[in-house]
């Protein structure tokens, strides 16, 4: 499902950003070694158990990355609207990319009312996000939103709003694919979120920065980016 | 007096401190007892945390036991290897939740379930909003760690209910299959077993809204929320760190101290509270009241010291008070008494101290002011009445002789008169006169009265009668004629100012001049007070010589009388004429004369006594203050 939601995304941003004359842009990010385990969110009366017959499994780095493509003073047309829906205890994705301007709309696909709200700008969201509703607001200009439910401190997600509508998922692989890309110079750009950071008072924000450029080369209108980022701070404690 | 005021005073000092300590006694009490509850509070409070943990625990355990049923590993790895889930998968899921969940023994039975596949979807619940499926669940805490691999608990609220969780990994031959959670809804009956053993009442509330509880105690829940709203992130020492509050639930009032909740709950403001009936103020009567009877049993309280002390204390100020103040009043009362008894003529200042010796002091001021006042009466008298011969009282002329030219240090009498010093008790060392007794009065108009003190015979009397013939009167006082006699004498016997005697008379008490000057019966003294029958004095003239005499006869008195027929036959001896004496006027002024001197010098009587002055007869007043 959440697979499914990305692709109907990217190619929604696709669709409307796509001018004539473009190519893709397809990349894969060598990911760092996923950090430990931070301490125990929301501890109970007992500390957390290892179990005894399987290694604990490594938090996945993948869906707190989006990577961005944004050219040199251009402005290509926005899409019209992004959406992002809470899907249980959770966003579909723990971060999504936004052009600037475009609408952003949120539906709740839970049976749980949700009272939504931009810890940056509270007059972003407003208002109880009912069951099967939606919310929807725009980003007037580029700035990194945390949307979060103040009766469940678990549900949180980060939105980034960028001045680009070239804007990308990562897969647990860390392949990435940007399309209908116009050419030209390009700064590729990844964002992460840390959660486990940001709890501990360290903001996410801007990973790794790469020029890219993207022009057709004969009939090929794929343009690839591979990089490395950089390994991560180990977030503090391991329970 | 002195030592006695020192032992009032530490008496009343040592009263008021022990006062002090029995009001101040209670309030350490007080405050043991309040810091006691206090201590039981937090203890009780920790207690059902540890408590809770272990239960935690135990709730961990069974959903570990409960992942590794087969039957859950299978259909969780059935519903993880497709990608979309249908109600089918989850009604079958269900059903093997269900019966896993009967098949758990013990008396902590999960209230609900909930499976989930690995990657986060609710694949079926049990019990509780069993229709639900298909929804994320990673993302809470709890989840996201049993689908990393850990064992753990949590609190939830769901559906405005609180829930104990726990959560394990399903692990099929080392790979994660998914995640099993139980919960365990917190009840009353939870409540009261946690408390079974403490003593004290609990309760679980969200935010205002009461939850569960060992007891049904309705009170106001905003001071425990401010109280838990001030504390820091570790829930773990809440119970250490609040301060018990006061809270009242309708009659009673409650000591209550409040501890967060841990896990997601945390953040709904999720708590319990440790209740206990606040104890009554102690206080010194409540003090008083929890006294047992064990406490004053001779083995446990110092009877014999209390006892000892009180008594030691008691002979003291009884001894302080008989030597400064029994002792001293004795002393002055038996001085006092010597003195009435005229043993002696003053207190004796010396022996008494203090205050007794002041007022010894002032009796004797007193006792001297009035000697100097009977000196100054007799000197009044003197000049009044004329120089008696032996410096006396005294004297009056009543009826011939003129008043002396001067006195005291006149010519003395040729023959010395009667005694008119007066003692108020004879001593033996000092001379005293004490009037003869009275010829016995002859019978009086058929009564029987009394017998009159007489006064000392004419014969008795040391001074010579000298007598006289009648026609010297005449030839020494050429000047004055014969009836003009009667007329000065009066003036000269009585020329005080009228206002003197009433002075003198508040000197005692009113009615005792008449009990101590006639201690005789009514009629008698009504006799000696004037010698005429009241019918009758009206029948007399104001001429003493007999002049306009009316025909009624006027009752004799025989003291009177017998004066009387002595200072006829001194005045005939004198040869003094007494043609115009008539006993009636001469018995008239006696009466009053006695009555003035009795008035002036608080006498009780007066004795009259007949001598010869300058070769005339004369008549004088001596004034009897004591009984002979």
């Amino acid at each position: 499902m959440r697979v499914g939601f990305l692709v109907g995304i990217l190619s929604s941003i696709a669709a409307l950003a796509g001018p004539v004359q473009a190519g893709t842009v397809v990349g894969k990010l060598e990911l760092p070694p996923p950090p430990e385990r931070g301490p125990v969110t929301a501890r109970g009366f007992v500390d957390r158990i290892e179990n005894p017959l399987a290694d604990i499994k490594k938090p996945s780095l993948a869906p707190y990355l989006v990577v961005t493509l944004e050219g040199e003073g251009r402005a290509d047309a926005a899409p019209a609207q992004v959406s992002w829906d809470v899907v249980g205890e959770s966003f579909v994705r723990p971060v999504v990319a936004v052009p600037v301007g475009a609408e952003v709309v949120i539906k709740n696909q839970t049976k749980i009312a949700r009272n939504l709200a931009a810890a940056e700008d509270p007059k972003l969201l407003t208002g109880p996000l009912n069951p099967a509703g939606t919310k929807s607001f725009r980003a007037a200009q580029p700035a990194v939103y945390t949307i979060g439910d103040q009766d469940a401190p678990h549900l949180r997600g980060k939105l980034v709003v960028v001045a680009t509508p070239h804007v990308a998922a990562v897969d647990d692989s860390g392949r990435f694919e940007i399309s209908d890309v116009p050419d030209g110079s390009y700064k590729l750009r990844v964002f992460y979120y840390d959660p486990l950071g940001e709890a501990h008072g360290k903001p996410s924000g801007w990973l790794f920065t790469t020029d890219v450029t993207v022009a057709p080369k004969g009939r090929s209108t794929r343009t690839e980016v591979n990089a490395k980022l950089p390994p991560l701070t180990a977030a503090a404690g391991k329970k | 007096m002195f030592w006695s005021k020192i032992w009032l005073f530490l008496l009343a000092l040592t009263a008021a401190a022990a006062l002090t300590v029995a009001l101040l006694l209670p309030r350490p009490a007080q405050r043991n007892l309040v810091r006691g509850e206090v201590n039981r509070l937090q203890t009780a409070c920790s207690v059902i945390h540890i408590l809770l943990a272990d239960d935690a625990r135990n709730r961990i355990d069974l959903a570990g036991a409960f992942s590794r049923s087969p039957e859950i590993m299978n259909a969780l790895e059935a519903a993880s290897s497709v990608p979309q889930l249908d109600e089918a998968r989850m009604k079958q899921v269900r059903d093997v939740g269900e019966t896993v969940m009967k098949a758990i023994q013990g008396s902590r039975k999960p209230d609900f379930a909930m499976l989930i596949e690995r990657r986060g979807r609710v694949v079926a619940r049990v019990r509780l909003d069993d229709g639900d499926w298909g929804d994320v669940a990673a993302g809470r805490p709890l989840i996201d760690d049993a689908l990393a691999g850990y064992l753990r608990d949590d609190v939830w609220v769901q559906n405005g209910s609180l829930f104990f969780v726990s959560a394990a990994p399903v692990i099929k031959q080392g790979a994660y299959v998914g995640a099993v959670v139980l919960g365990h809804q917190v009840t009353n009956q939870l409540a009261q077993t946690l408390v079974k053993s403490l003593e004290v009442d609990m309760g679980f509330h969200l935010a205002a809204d009461g939850i569960a509880g060992s007891r049904t105690i309705a009170f106001d829940h905003g001071p425990l929320q401010a109280a838990i709203g001030k504390l820091g992130a570790d829930v773990t020492t809440d119970c250490q760190q609040v301060r018990p509050i006061d809270v009242r639930a309708g009659a009673d009032d409650y000591t209550a101290i409040a501890a967060r909740l841990p896990g997601e709950a945390a953040s709904r403001q999720a708590y319990y509270s440790v209740l206990i009936r606040r104890p009554e103020g102690l206080g010194f009567l409540g003090t008083l009241g929890a006294v047992k009877d064990s406490d004053l049993s001779l083995g446990n309280f110092p009877w014999l010291l209390v006892g000892g002390a009180f008594l030691a204390v008691l002979a003291l100020g009884i001894g302080l008070m008989f030597f400064e103040v029994d002792r001293p009043l004795r002393r002055l009362a038996a001085d006092a008494v010597r003195l009435a008894k005229g043993d002696t003529e003053r207190l004796t200042e010396d022996i008494h101290g203090g205050k007794f010796g002041s007022i010894a002091r002032s009796v004797n001021i007193h006792i001297d002011k009035l000697g100097r006042d009977a000196r100054s009466a007799r000197k009044d008298l003197d000049q009044l009445l004329g120089p008696a011969p032996e410096g006396g009282l005294g004297t009056i002329d009543l009826l011939a002789s003129p008043l002396p030219t001067a006195r005291p240090g006149g010519p003395a009498p040729a023959v010395p008169p009667p005694p008119s010093e007066f003692r108020f008790n004879d001593s033996g060392s000092q001379p005293s006169y004490k009037p003869p007794a009275r010829p016995a009065p002859p019978a009086w108009a058929g009564a029987s009265p009394p017998p009159l003190r007489a006064a000392p015979p004419v014969a008795a009397s040391p001074m010579p009668l000298a007598p006289s013939p009648p026609e010297r009167l005449a030839e020494r006082s050429p000047g004055r004629a014969p009836e003009r006699a009667p007329e000065r004498a009066p003036e000269r016997a009585f020329d005080r100012p009228p206002e003197r005697a009433p002075d003198r008379s508040f000197d005692r008490p009113p009615e005792r001049a008449p009990d101590r000057s006639f201690d005789r019966p009514p009629e008698r003294l009504a006799e000696r007070s004037s010698p005429l029958p009241p019918d009758r004095s009206g029948a007399f003239d104001d001429d003493i010589l007999g002049r306009g005499t009316g025909e009624m006869q006027p009752r004799v008195d025989p003291y009177f009388k017998q004066i009387f027929d002595q200072f006829v036959s001194m005045k005939r001896s004198c040869n003094e004429p007494t043609a115009g004496l008539v006993y009636e006027r001469f018995a008239e002024k006696l009466v009053k004369n006695r009555e003035d001197l009795m008035l002036k010098t608080g006498c009780r009587d007066v004795r009259f006594t007949v001598y010869v002055k300058d070769g005339k007869a004369a008549l004088k007043a001596t004034p009897v203050k004591d009984e002979a």
